[in-house]
């Protein structure tokens, strides 16, 4: 209705149009109670469950615990490496275990 | 229009909401609902469709309520969203169903838009099957300039598109619509 038609005059189209805009589709009983709904979906929205909130603060902390993974290896290694050190030194200080690492 | 019967305009609606205030925000709803239902109601298939479609505006308004810019009125930034998340709907829907002409549709009885009152109106039930026939654009495009009577400076708005881009998909909806139309008759 806005352009004119390809025919320049009113076709069987423009008749379908016309009616289609007098049948707008009843709403009201959809309409009932929305705000209420709305609210409700709204309240739920700004406050994440559980679930995602844990999801949240586990993803947040991932680097932490990635730190602390790392500082334990080193440790772990650096103190593996030590009483590697040691039970070499005591081994060649003990007869017995120096025949056992000589044979 | 609100001011002059004594309740708040909506920009003092939107303020009010915006520093926390639900009840000005359902007050805001509740005066523009008929409008988005209105819109969305062209392109909803049932009612369970036209209840997602209209709480998805109003959420999405909500969260973005601090983009609105007042340089114009509350429900012309209202019916964009609407715009935008009815366009959605007929691309998602057009991506999850299979594509059944309108031959097909109307031989099997199918009514592809359950909201519409054509039970009383099988010209109208052809106009719709019609309608589903048409790209997402044109039937956006078509249903605002011809269902809701929108000029097309107000879709070129609506959309974002430009009004000539506007004009092109309304015509050739216009002949594919003929053409199918004609072709059921």
């Amino acid at each position: 209705m806005n352009e004119p038609s390809e025919n320049s005059k009113p076709d069987h189209l423009d008749a379908l149009f016309a009616t289609a805009r007098e049948h707008r589709p009843d709403t009201s009983r959809a309409e009932y109670g929305f705000e209420t709904r709305l609210l409700a979906r709204l309240r739920e929205r700004r406050q994440p469950d559980a679930v995602s909130l844990w999801s949240v603060v586990t993803w947040r902390m991932a680097p932490f615990f990635a730190v602390c993974v790392v500082a334990l290896a080193l440790w772990q290694a650096e103190v593996s490496s030590e009483s590697n050190d040691a039970a070499v030194a005591a081994g060649l200080n003990n007869p017995v275990a120096g025949y056992v690492w000589e044979n | 229009m609100d001011s002059a019967r004594g309740s708040p305009p909506d920009e003092q609606l939107v303020s009010a909401a915006l520093a926390g205030n639900d009840d000005a925000y359902a007050e805001l709803a509740q005066r523009h609902k008929g409008r988005v239902f209105g819109v969305a109601s062209r392109f909803a298939r049932d009612a369970a469709e036209l209840e997602d479609i209209c709480q998805e505006v109003f959420t999405q308004a909500y969260f973005k309520l601090r983009q609105y810019r007042r340089d114009s009125p509350f429900e012309h930034w209202l019916l964009r969203i609407t715009t935008h998340k009815c366009y959605d709907y007929l691309r998602k829907r057009r991506r999850r169903a299979p594509h059944v002409s309108v031959d097909e549709m109307l031989e099997s009885g199918h009514e592809p838009h359950a909201p519409q009152p054509t039970a009383a109106h099988p010209d109208l039930e052809r106009l719709h099957a019609a309608m589903g026939e048409l790209s997402d654009k044109e039937r956006l495009v078509i249903t605002l300039l011809e269902l809701e009577d929108r000029s097309v400076q107000e879709v070129a708005g609506l959309t974002g598109w430009s009004a000539s881009n506007v004009k092109v998909r309304a015509f050739r909806a216009r002949a594919v619509l003929r053409k199918l139309l004609d072709k059921s008759s």
